[in-house]
């Protein structure tokens, strides 16, 4: 075999492949085979760009591949691995790369790949989307030729605005209230006005509810314009359509992505100390290893975090204390390994966190939960290293990865077919982004749209029209 | 064999996403700047300036929680509680809050671009010119015509089709004719020469309105409409000569220092300044040798008795001039429309050929104004 630094042939990666593969097998990960692709920078950075290779023609993946592009020829990152969902999994593997650098790579994706094939909400995943993925780029291409690049443009970028509010993003539903219902009671004789008129409040509300579109509340943002709006073109569905089952495509990912990041570094780790490399390459592998699990000092670092809670199962599995023979059953009863893909088989990061996050993991990751410096933005201060308040900041930030609860409400606001979205979290959105965005639902939409929020606790509206106007109004309006 | 050495993908697409980016950011620049001409950071701007511009339209746009009220979040290292961490004012280190979970924190980029007035001068004139210019040859001076018909070996612009031709004619010269296996040598370029072209010879007069009708704001309105007009005809007509006219009930030639700090007082007589206009053509510019344009910018605050007056002489310079344009400033407010100098033409002289109008109420409206004034040929049917 060639030095650790040399860049090794597709025949050495090929051997690399089936020795990761066997010891795989034997830890109990096999997976079906991936193909491996090994492409040039411009390649992997332009489906780094995409999220899919031959992704639709758009300036925002331009402006992305080029800042991280220009990153990695001026040395200040490396993008070692790419990975597709498909069937069967595609990974594309940076030209150039040392031996060392490509065996840690394809043994971390023997891991994304058992992730892909065995965590619950990748069950629904289309695995055959790559044509469709080309197809549908050959469709926005027809569109640009037909209608101008600028218009087609202006139009994606509008969708993609809102393009995450899908429902697999936020699936807790708030209970709709109970509808007040007709009960006589026992002092109804005595206030007959009183009785009218609770009768026609009842009666008001069911029609109310009967002809309100849409019925409940609807997290769907683009399905229901695509659904409901008026003034679209046949095209413009159809982008909506391209836009919404390519994002389906990665809502799945970005609700584990702590867990699966765990598990490729955990497998990668294992395989690798099953390789038996010579001093030379393992000390190199010990940097990459270091270079991937090295915790960031701001936030959290996925790969860190979910290696570190995929440790402490193995070890609770095989070492529990009294406390945590208690709290799991399989504590101290099962093989770390099995245990380890039973947690990657349910859980989704939300509720790895709530069940995982203990104060032993917060320790090993040396976690710690932070407030801003008010009047320096770039400032932290340090407020806790409490296991408790740390999970639920960890959680309040996985539970929605950050797309802010918005719902239709109304889609005949006032009977002037405005739009009424209404925003639900803690704390209210940034009004110049509200704004912002909520212009791009108004052209999508056709009519103005308006987004309920709040401002430093205080309710606020924001309106924007079609023509390109926006305001804020304090009251409803 | 799982390991394969990929040629198939389209290559090359995520550099030309990056051209197309380029070109987007030009057009939401220009875009940004059209509404902003009226503003004085602008205006005021000299040469040397630079004014930066934010592309709002180039913004990822998302809904994200307000940052300033976010509760903070969770950061690893060693560190004990009460910790202050980050830089201490704002100076970039690169270690900073960056990664934020997918969604929350919207892309760092550039969203604002630093432009000195060259750049934003090339960028709004692109699609002005001097409509219904004439050949009206300048004996004394010529100007040099950039003529692509040649083609070369090197050069920055390649030509595909003679590129195609050197493959298809180097493939049948070894034996089988057919395009492919493009090569270094088959590389031709688009070349050109320059040939002198007599330069025509252009006057455009500026006529503003100063009675005392023309309050702060409508003289403001006035002045940036003419200064982008001169800034216009400065950077592309170089040699165009421009005559500038100030007016009440009478009016006069002024130079240009005089015409844009003019103060007088008086009631208004539009005719009076086209009749100067007329006189002064006449005199100095004769038509055979002269493309001529005259730009009136005034409330329409006019004696009503003038209106008839005016349109005759209006009438009769739009035989000889190329285009004689009339901008009527904050014409919403004050007087009736109808009394108004626009009302006026609205009404008698719409069809006029040769005769433009138009009217701002306020900053935004300037762009519209010159873009009928000086419409591009090939793009003067989308803006009418």
């Amino acid at each position: 075999m060639s030095p650790a630094a040399a860049t090794p042939t597709a025949a050495d990666l090929d051997r690399i492949d089936a020795r990761c593969q066997e010891i795989a097998g034997e830890l109990g990960f096999a997976v079906p085979p991936i193909v491996f692709h090994v492409m040039g920078s411009a390649e992997v950075y332009d489906i780094a760009a995409r999220g899919l290779p031959g992704r639709y023609s758009s300036s925002r993946f331009g402006a992305s591949f080029r800042r991280q592009h220009d990153e990695y020829r001026l040395g200040r990152s490396r993008i070692y691995e790419l990975i597709v969902n498909t069937d069967p999994v595609h990974a594309y593997l940076l030209d150039g790369n040392s031996r060392v650098a490509q065996t840690l790579v394809m043994a971390h994706c023997i891991g994304h790949a058992w992730f892909f094939a065995h965590n619950g909400w990748f069950g629904p995943t289309d695995r055959a989307i790559l044509p469709r993925v080309r197809g549908a780029a050959e469709r926005i291409d027809g569109y640009m030729a037909a209608h101008g690049r600028d218009r087609v443009e202006d139009f994606v970028e509008a969708c993609e605005a809102i393009v995450v509010h899908q429902p697999q993003a936020q699936l807790v539903h708030a209970a709709d209230p109970e509808p007040e219902e007709d009960r006589p009671g026992p002092y109804d004789a005595l206030f007959p006005d009183d009785v009218t008129a609770r009768r026609d409040r009842i009666e008001r509300a069911r029609e109310d509810r009967v002809h309100r579109v849409p019925l409940r509340p609807d997290r769907d943002l683009l399905g229901f314009i695509e659904h409901h709006a008026t003034g679209l073109a046949e095209w413009q569905r159809d982008v909506i359509s391209i836009l919404r089952s390519e994002q389906a495509y990665f809502l799945p990912q970005m609700r584990t992505k702590i867990l699966n990041e765990g598990l490729a570094v955990l497998c990668h780790q294992e395989i690798c100390q099953r390789l038996m490399l010579p001093a030379e390459d393992y000390w190199q592998y010990e940097q990459l290893n270091a270079s991937v699990t090295q915790p960031h000092l701001g936030a959290v670092n996925p790969y860190h975090l979910g290696s570190t809670i995929l440790r402490e199962v193995m070890r609770i599995a095989q070492d529990p204390d009294d406390e945590e023979r208690e709290r799991w059953p399989w504590a101290g009863e099962v093989d770390p390994l099995e245990q380890v893909r039973a947690v990657c088989r349910d859980h989704d990061d939300e509720s790895l966190l709530r069940e995982h996050l203990t104060p032993k993991v917060c320790e090993r990751a040396r976690l710690f939960a932070f407030e801003h410096v008010q009047g320096n933005p770039r400032q932290i201060r340090v407020s806790s290293t409490e296991c408790d308040e740390i999970r639920e900041r960890l959680i309040a930030q996985h539970a929605t990865f950050g797309v802010p609860h918005v719902e239709v409400v109304d889609a005949d606001h006032g009977g002037r077919g405005e739009l009424y979205l209404r925003h639900r979290d803690e704390v209210g959105l940034d009004p110049e982004y509200a704004r912002g965005t909520l212009l791009q639902v108004a052209t999508l939409w056709g009519r103005p749209a308006i987004v309920e929020t709040t401002r430093h606790g205080d309710p606020i509206w924001y309106v924007a029209g079609p023509d390109g106007h926006t305001e804020d109004a304090t009251e409803r309006p | 064999m799982s390991v394969v050495q990929d040629t198939a993908l389209p290559s090359g697409q995520g550099a030309r996403d990056a051209l197309h980016h380029s070109d987007r950011l030009r057009r939401k620049v220009t875009e940004q700047l059209k509404r902003r001409i009226g503003e004085e950071d602008i205006v005021a701007a000299g040469p040397d300036k630079r004014i930066r511009v934010p592309i709002s339209g180039t913004k990822p746009w998302r809904f994200v929680l307000d940052r300033g009220e976010r509760p903070g979040g969770v950061g690893q290292g060693d560190v004990r509680p009460g910790d202050v961490l980050g830089p201490p004012d704002g100076d970039a280190d690169g270690s900073g809050t960056g990664e934020d979970g997918a969604g929350t924190a919207p892309g760092e980029e550039l969203y604002e671009v630093t432009l000195d007035m060259d750049e934003v001068e090339e960028l709004l004139f692109a699609e002005l010119e001097l409509p219904r210019l004439k050949r009206k040859p300048d004996p004394t001076t010529t100007e040099q015509d950039v003529v692509y018909d040649d083609i070369a070996r090197k050069g920055p612009q390649v030509d595909k089709k003679a590129t195609l031709r050197a493959n298809l004619e180097r493939n049948a010269r070894r034996g089988r004719a057919f395009v492919g296996d493009v090569d270094r040598d088959d590389l031709r370029y688009r070349s050109y020469h320059e040939q002198p072209r007599p330069r025509d010879r252009a006057v455009v007069f500026c006529v503003m309105d100063v009675s005392a009708s023309m309050n702060v704001p409508r003289k403001r309105m006035a002045r940036l409409f003419f200064y982008w007009c001169v800034q216009f005809l400065r950077r592309r007509h170089e040699q165009v000569e421009i005559v500038f006219v100030g007016h009440t009930t009478e009016a006069w030639e002024l130079t240009e220092a005089e015409f844009f700090g003019r103060v007088a007082t008086g009631g208004t007589r539009v005719s009076a300044a086209y009749e100067l206009v007329d006189e002064i053509a006449t005199r100095r510019f004769p038509t055979a040798d002269w493309n001529a344009y005259a730009l009136h910018c005034s409330d329409g605050d006019n004696f009503a008795a003038d209106n008839r007056r005016t349109l005759e002489l209006v009438q009769r310079l739009v035989e000889r001039f190329a285009l004689v344009g009339y901008l009527e400033v904050d014409s919403g407010t004050g007087f009736g429309v109808q009394r108004r100098l626009s009302g006026f033409f609205a009404d008698q002289a719409a069809d006029l050929d040769g005769f433009v109008f138009a009217t701002a109420d306020d900053d935004r409206a300037l762009w519209p104004a010159l873009q009928r004034f000086f419409a591009r040929q090939d793009v003067a049917g989308a803006v009418a």
